[in-house]
């Protein structure tokens, strides 16, 4: 019986994007576009970010959200409630707004001053950070979770969802973290072990299209750049002098470091590179299978304005592939997470190169256990 | 692009974020899951290597066995070989001994008889020389009836003793 409940809630959940998404276009194609639906504008505003959160199945509801903007006086603080539906909304001597289509900074807070557009700094609660939030507690719930039944039990192996993660945490310790770093892997392992199970956390909760989840998390360019940028600092921070001197001063032909540092310069560029690589795998990654199910879903509203049977036939079509294609996410949600991971480890264990006549002193440098960053 | 362009608040908030969470996660989750996953795998190894050990012990054991059986049957089989050769002994040297006193049980009946057959004989001869004087005088009284015969007899019987002597 409760396998019956699980299935029908599951296949709720998986139609639940078509549903919203369909009232969504619904709205827009009675709404602002006079009978038109604008597949583009639809597709980017649910890849991107805003001040409040979708409720399902109504478009014009959102649930308010805190804006937090330092303005050219200062701080303030308030609920985007009172700047939907481009209101203006004056607290103080300061005037906000959310700037409306064919400004500059399109669905972004901004700031009149003398009736000019100016962007504030902008740290307000926005739909993205709020599920950035919900992901930190949701992920270190699970971890803490896993720790306490260590705790409580000893070497009683845990069953169920705590042997799930705790499976998760040893297939990236032993798998990925240990065998490639080998006697470094303690250093590291807290800082890659917190970047997997936020990944992991932050992508399947982006799957989930109702309240908790449902952002674009992931798909989120800022999200990854930080991810890599950390990386990027931990791997150079402690980066050994050998690392250092492979980049400064490779073991090339004279002619290919001396008058002109061609070689320096090509390992300074490889250091950039890698982060960059990492921020953008991940972030087309994720946005690539967002939009996927956003196009499919699309794709009815589109046949269906041509034509109400082909609309009716694509929807049969439609709601499979999107059925199919979040599925496919789910898979995608876990490689990605460990694919960034997995390279994260490499590079770090790259800077940790020691020159071969070395390395016996490698001993000395063995790190306290469990101790990190 | 808008969604290329990284936003301000949002990378402040996942800094913020990921520094929380990974001060969290390293203060109380990473160094009780990883010790205690270590310190399990190190005890499933040492159990592993126990139960290895215990199995080549066992197999030592009952080879060990199997040649403490294999002694005592080789011991038992030797005693009951000594055994065997004792009794034969044992039935040879009492048939010997038998054998001896049948002997010497034989030759004194052997002897017995013959002392008695002596006896027998000698007596049988007295009797038959009794019964033969017996007879003789008797004959000889008969004989000696008329005297020429008697004289002939006494010739006869002096002739006949006389080469006997």
């Amino acid at each position: 019986m409760t396998r019956y409940l699980k299935i029908f809630i599951l296949s709720l959940i998986a139609l639940l994007p078509v549903s919203v998404r369909a009232s969504h276009a619904d709205d827009s194609h009675e709404g602002d576009h006079g009978g038109k639906i604008d597949p583009k504008e639809i597709i980017f505003e649910h890849l991107g970010d805003g001040y409040g959160w979708e409720v399902p199945f109504n478009h014009h509801k959102r649930i308010p959200l805190p804006i937090i903007v330092w303005g050219s006086d200062g701080l303030h603080i308030f609920s985007s409630a009172r700047v939907t539906d481009g209101q203006t909304y004056r607290d103080g001597n300061a005037e906000f707004r959310i700037a409306p289509k064919g400004s500059e900074y399109k669905g972004k807070l901004v700031e009149i001053v003398d009736g000019k557009e100016i962007r504030p700094w902008d740290i307000s609660i926005t739909k993205n950070v709020c599920a950035l939030f919900i992901a930190v507690i949701f992920v270190a719930a699970l971890l803490i979770h896993l720790a306490r039944h260590h705790k409580a039990n000893g070497f009683k192996a845990p069953r169920k969802t705590t042997g799930a993660i705790e499976a998760l945490v040893t297939f990236i310790y032993d798998g990925v973290i240990k065998s490639t770093l080998g006697d470094k892997a303690p250093k590291f392992a807290p800082y890659l072990l917190t970047v997997f199970f936020f990944i992991l956390g932050m992508n399947l909760l982006g799957l989930i299209v109702v309240f908790p989840g449902g952002a674009n998390l992931t798909g989120n360019i800022a999200v990854t750049l930080v991810l890599a940028v950390l990386t990027f600092l931990v791997t150079n921070i402690w980066g050994t002098k050998d690392y250092w001197k492979e980049i400064f001063w490779p073991d090339v032909p004279l002619w290919l470091k001396f008058p002109l540092p061609i070689m320096p310069v090509i390992e300074i560029f490889g250091m950039f590179t890698k982060p960059a690589a990492l921020t953008v795998r991940l972030f087309a990654n994720m946005m690539g299978g967002h939009m996927i199910v956003l196009v499919l879903t699309l794709l009815i509203f589109i046949f269906a304005a041509i034509n109400p049977v082909a609309g009716g036939a694509t929807t049969v079509v439609s709601v499979l592939f999107s059925i199919f294609m979040l599925l496919i996410d789910v898979l995608v949600s876990f490689i990605q997470a460990y694919v960034f991971t997995m390279l994260s480890t490499i590079f770090i264990s790259l800077a940790q190169h020691h020159e071969h006549h070395e390395e016996h002193k490698t001993d000395e440098h063995q790190p306290a256990p469990a101790v990190s960053k | 692009m808008e969604l290329f362009t990284p936003d301000f608040g949002l990378i402040f908030w996942m800094f913020l974020a990921f520094a929380v969470l990974f001060f969290i996660l390293w203060k109380w989750a990473w160094p009780v899951i990883l010790k205690t996953v270590e310190q399990r795998a190190d005890l499933i190894d040492k159990g592993v290597e126990y139960a290895q050990s215990a199995k080549d012990q066992l197999d030592n054991a009952r080879e060990s066995a199997q040649s403490v059986i294999n002694d005592a049957r080789k011991q038992q089989a030797d005693i009951l070989r000594e055994a065997d050769r004792l009794k034969n002994q044992i039935i040879e040297e009492a048939r010997t001994a038998a054998q001896a006193e049948a002997q010497k049980v034989m030759d004194s009946a052997k002897m017995q008889i013959e002392q008695q057959q002596k006896e027998a004989q000698l007596q049988f001869r007295n009797q038959v020389s009794e019964f033969a004087l017996d007879i003789a005088s008797k004959v000889v009284k008969n004989q000696l009836k008329d005297d020429k015969e008697q004289a002939a007899l006494v010739n006869n019987l002096l002739d006949e003793i006389d080469p006997d002597k």
